[in-house]
């Protein structure tokens, strides 16, 4: 089969490579945000691996998440080796 | 020039939810207020909004009742497009979820949560002009989500009308409007101890109060 990229129908396809989906926004699905304790973060990038919505990103030092995206599903907590990512209520922040 | 499509004597009730652990507990609400309505000889329809998506978890979902003296001219209109009553299942959805969209001047906005009226209005940016009232009522204290599949797509609920914490948010739903006898409500509901502790602790706040400490 051989269909140019650009005429592949919008559903549930997003042209690659791309980074961004502004018709699939999900930060607002979220009801828990994960939280980054630095200090315990050593780069491993499993939770970068493991997160379905590819809200973790790649930073020299530490982690850190798109919230635009980001579905609250807890993922990343439960994978990290170290215990450096928790879950706190999207509503104890103003942002 | 008069409009045909004007029901004077319809109320429009919408629920919002998150999608899988909340959908029973949103149709919950809806169905146990209309239920009651009719036992009072109203006009009455329930169902769920599929345009949501509502087999993800977490994707905000909505459940819609109407309620009429009359018998309802706009029955195959598939969304509520200007509610007089916005219900949550879950407090966070004040935030990036456009929950107050079309609501009619007087409109009660009903919240299952542990916080503050004052806290949750700072979050909602849009509709406020024609909000009345915020109702706040800790549902989940009372009674728990029910997360079953059973009842979607119509199909019959085995596990029962208002069983879980949507009695508790109905409960608050009455309290503010009473858009029902709350003895219709206790009629309908299974949690009826949960109804009646919701009913009694919901805290209804004066938007008009919030707009000026604000
Ligand atoms: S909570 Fe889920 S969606 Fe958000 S960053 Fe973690 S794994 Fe990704
Ligand atoms: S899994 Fe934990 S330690 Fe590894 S990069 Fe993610 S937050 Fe850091």
């Amino acid at each position: 089969m051989s269909v140019p990229v650009k005429e592949v129908p919008f559903a549930g396809t997003v042209p690659s490579p791309k980074t961004e989906n502004e018709g699939m926004i999900t930060g607002n699905w979220r009801t828990r945000r994960p939280v980054l304790d630095a200090d315990k973060c050593t780069n491993c990038l499993i939770c970068w691996i493991s997160c379905p919505d590819s809200s973790v990103n790649q930073n020299a030092d530490v982690v850190s998440f798109n919230l635009k995206y980001c579905k609250g599903c807890g993922i990343c907590n439960e994978v990290c080796p170290v215990g450096a990512i928790s879950l706190a209520p999207e509503l104890d922040f103003e942002d | 020039m008069t409009n045909l499509f004007e029901e004077p004597g319809l109320k429009q009730i919408t629920v919002w939810a998150r999608g899988v652990y909340e959908n029973k507990e949103a149709r919950d609400v809806v169905v146990a207020v209309t239920e009651a309505a009719a036992l009072e000889g109203k006009f009455v329809q329930a169902w769920e909004n599929y345009v949501d998506l509502p087999d993800r978890i977490y994707v905000p979902v909505r459940a819609y009742g109407k309620i009429s003296d009359q018998e309802i001219e706009s029955k195959y209109v598939y969304e509520n497009e200007t509610p007089d009553i916005v219900a949550l299942t879950e407090e966070t959805l004040v935030k990036g979820v456009d929950i107050l969209a079309g609501i009619k001047p007087g409109a009660v906005l009903v919240i299952n949560t542990k916080r503050p009226a004052e806290y949750l209005f700072k979050f909602i940016k849009k509709g406020t002009e024609n909000l009345a009232s915020i109702v706040t009522v800790d549902a989940n204290s009372l009674a728990k989500s029910i997360i079953t599949l059973s009842g979607a797509e119509g199909a019959t609920d085995a596990s029962g009308i208002g069983k879980g914490m949507g009695a508790a948010l109905a409960a608050a739903i009455v309290k503010a409007t009473g858009i029902v006898q709350f003895e219709s409500l206790l009629k309908i509901v299974e949690n009826k101890n949960a109804a009646k502790k919701a009913f009694e602790k919901a805290q209804v706040v004066d938007v008009k109060t919030l707009v000026n400490a604000g």
